[in-house]
């Protein structure tokens, strides 16, 4: 009978069309793929333990590099955000569901087949693609890499750049159409203003990489010449075109993070988020500005000073929204009462971490300097701060918060604690010493080192075993939490709404199909 | 493709144990050119300005974490707005950036407008080695550390045969991408020592071994290397590749 009833549960998410649903879908799918990504680490991690390497070939080496960096943003960070996205956003602006629920469920599904080619691909003729995430030109033309890894890649980055265009539609669309009566724009709360602005980034950012490495397979395929010297091409062309997505996808990966960081410190110092209209601003500054500084991933190819000097600045300036965002929270927590949660202690540990990440990207910003530390393992510990420290921490804190939303029950707090602590010691040991490493001159992306980096590394993988002590304690307490027989969640499951006032604390944990009986008046 | 690179790998693999032992020097702690330590001295202005903005959110949000938690049992403030403070903290980052950003800019200068030159050098990348040619001495050499004179104006152009490399002295403070198909620059002016660095561009399998050595040496040392290195070039007919496996991969981009 029970097994019945799990079939029949299975079945119902695998034809879902509900958004809720397909949002848990989008989490565990994360969930997974992280398991894989962090597997992925740790044969990088390993390897690095002595300056000569020895556990993996450097061509295997270039491929687990490569396919950790895809994995962990394409079918982890994006997903996950866009798993609590699909969730929440409908329900906060008091919607039945997305505006499209059946382009929503194609969303999810295109990933499906993404993740298995990525996967696959390590197993054919050649393995995965080896010339990193950034796959520049010509080293994953099929003159230097001719085996089908990079094909292979290409195509998980069209389905996933697809999954994420039409997802973006459905986010515009649901967002400016199907608010509840009343909830006018500036009364969104700031995680719907965080999708709105994060749809359109994605609208206007994933294109142009779709077309990017649809050229670079017409190079492969087709004898096209894009970015073909010989053929009169411009591999420094691939670098601009790459990085018109792939700088604004860095705020992809963190602006929903924002939205939830806001919500989750209010709740928890008993205070409204301070600053509402510059956060609205700030957000959208961040939007806009994401997409004039792509080229300080380029400060080393040869580019124009004055190009370079424009880039710098804007890099800079972005630095602005971004302490606004900052100081914002820190205001929202002054004079509080705060609750020391686990949602409230993953917020308090972003915030902390995505300061050095932010700082971090200010140095980078800094011609000169930037030149020296581009592609050294500064730039390596920089983007963990911030992919790790901003977004993956972020996500954890959404998880402990409005996992008793979804499911009506609550993780475990002392479990909580220590996946906190082992996130937080454990990224700062491997990512903070990597700043260290880079400043003294030791190279990425290399599957050997000098011999003098050793003792750092060594340091750095130690890190690495608390993180995956934590990511397996928290996968157990999701499996756990999920075992455990139903019971009965108040709607405002963190007694917060008093304060906050937000449409998902007004229905049930979990919310009914079509989340509202009526459809809430916003006043 | 891996058969390519089976054929290079001895070429690659030999004298790399050897460099890769010994430590490279940063451009902080070890600034040698006039650009590094202007880089140095960009980067602590730097730091002296943003770490203000690193460590005060750290303390204020430990001060508030001591402060305010519930279980001093206070009424939570009901502020949620401060047009004052919030201009504030919008107009003062700001003017720190553009602080920031006339040493850089200076800096840049200093990088993109390099001296009279007194020796160029070609660098072209290959997988996975680096080779130097110096064309008014009309000799050229590969996987085998580039030798110039002291205190000299050294300008590189730089280029590659096949994928994109990048040419890495820290303690130079030069690094600098070398493309196919395009001719880029850098220039350095050291004293004499041994530097060591790397190629800092994804090129390959083995770009982790794609070391860099330079050997600056006086004046004397360099015109007696130079005089060895011009007549074992006269002997053999193609003097430029002798004795050396340049890969029969493309040349479209090179031979400017």
């Amino acid at each position: 009978m029970a097994e019945v009833k799990q079939q029949s549960t299975l079945m119902r998410y695998l034809s879902s069309t509900d958004h809720k649903e397909i949002g848990i879908m989008y989490l565990i799918f994360a969930l997974v793929m992280g398991v894989v990504g962090g597997f992925l680490a740790g044969i990088i991690r390993m390897q690095l333990w002595n300056a000569t390497g020895g556990v993996v070939s450097p061509e295997l080496y270039n491929q687990v590099v490569t396919m950790h960096a895809t994995i962990m943003i394409f079918f982890v960070i994006i997903p996950a955000m866009a798993g609590f996205g699909n969730y929440l956003v409908p329900i906060m602006i008091g919607a039945r569901d997305m505006a499209f629920p059946k382009l929503n469920a194609f969303s999810f599904w295109l990933l499906i087949p993404a993740a298995l080619i990525g996967i696959a691909s390590f197993f054919v003729e050649g393995g995965a693609a080896g010339g990193g995430w950034t796959s520049y030109q010509p080293l994953t033309s099929a003159q230097y890499s001719g085996t089908p890894g990079v094909d292979m890649w290409i195509i998980v980055v069209h389905l996933t750049g697809a999954s994420s265009i039409l997802g973006a539609i459905n986010f515009i669309v649901t967002i400016f159409n199907m608010r509840a009566p009343g909830m006018s724009m500036m009364k969104m709360p700031l995680y719907v203003w965080a999708w709105l602005t994060n749809a359109f980034m994605i609208l206007v950012g994933t294109p142009v990489l779709a077309g990017a490495v649809t050229m670079v397979l017409f190079d492969r395929h087709f004898g096209t010449g894009f970015f073909r010297p010989s053929e009169g091409g411009d591999p420094v062309l691939y670098q601009h075109l790459f990085w018109f997505y792939s700088h604004p996808a860095v705020y992809i990966m963190i602006v929903p993070g924002f939205g939830a960081i806001s919500h989750i410190v209010a709740a928890f110092s008993r205070k409204k988020v301070f600053g509402y209209t510059g956060m609205v601003y700030a957000i959208a500054g961040i939007g806009i500005l994401g997409f004039m500084v792509w080229a300080h991933h380029m400060f080393t190819t040869g580019l124009a000073p004055s190009v370079r000097a424009f880039f710098a600045f804007m890099t800079m300036l972005i630095a602005v929204p971004t302490g606004v965002k900052i100081f914002s929270w820190l205001a929202t927590i002054w004079g509080g009462t705060i609750k020391f949660t686990v949602p409230m202690k993953f917020a308090l540990g972003m915030i902390s971490l995505f300061v050095i990440g932010g700082i971090g990207g200010v140095w980078l910003g800094n011609v000169p300097v930037d030149i020296q530390l581009h592609d050294s393992y500064f730039v390596v510990g920089h983007l963990h701060y911030v992919l790790f420290g901003g977004s993956v921490m972020s996500l954890l804190a959404a998880a402990y918060f409005w996992f008793p939303k979804m499911t009506g029950k609550f993780l475990d707090e002392k479990i909580g604690n220590i996946v906190f602590w082992c996130m937080f010691i454990g990224m700062s040991m491997t990512f903070f010493m990597m700043h260290w490493a880079g400043m003294q001159g030791m190279a990425r992306r290399t599957y050997v080192y000098r011999p003098q980096f050793e003792g750092l590394n060594q340091f750095m993988s130690f890190g690495y075993v608390f993180m995956l002590l934590g990511g397996i304690l928290f996968c157990w307490s999701v499996f756990k939490a999920i075992r455990q027989p139903a019971v009965k969640t108040a709607d405002d499951a963190w007694n917060v709404n008093d304060i906050q006032d937000s449409l998902e604390w007004k229905t049930s944990s979990p919310p009914p199909k079509e989340n509202f009986k009526t459809i809430p008046i916003v006043t | 493709m891996s058969k390519k690179i089976l054929a290079w790998l001895p070429l690659a693999l030999l004298p790399a144990a050897a460099l890769a032992s010994d430590p490279v020097s940063s451009w902080v702690f070890d600034p040698v050119t006039p650009v590094a330590q202007d880089v140095r001295d960009t980067f602590y202005i730097m730091l002296g300005l943003t770490v203000p903005f690193l460590l005060l959110p750290q303390v204020l949000l430990a001060y508030a974490i001591w402060k305010f938690n519930e279980k001093r049992g206070h009424k939570p403030a009901t502020f949620h707005d401060n047009v004052k403070l919030e201009v504030v903290w919008t107009i003062v980052p700001a003017l720190v950036l553009v602080a920031i950003s006339i040493p850089a800019y200076s800096t840049l200068k200093k990088i993109e407008v390099p001296p009279k030159s007194d020796l160029v050098v070609e660098v072209i990348g290959h997988q996975f080695f680096w080779e130097y040619r110096m064309p008014r001495h009309e000799i050229g050499f590969a996987n085998e550390a580039l030798v110039v004179p002291a205190d000299k104006i050294i300008t590189l152009n730089l280029t590659s045969v096949d994928v994109i490399h990048s040419w890495w002295v820290p303690s130079f403070g030069v690094k600098q991408d070398a493309n196919p198909g395009r001719i880029t620059h850098a220039w350095f002016k050291a004293p004499e020592g041994k530097y060591k660095g790397q190629c800092a561009e994804l090129c390959g399998p083995l770009h982790g071994e794609m070391w860099i050595d330079v050997n600056v040496v006086s004046e004397e040392e360099f015109e007696k290397w130079l005089e060895k290195k011009m007549n074992a070039a006269a002997a053999p007919a193609d003097s430029l590749h002798s004795g050396l496996v340049v890969p029969a991969a493309d040349t479209e981009a090179v031979n400017g």
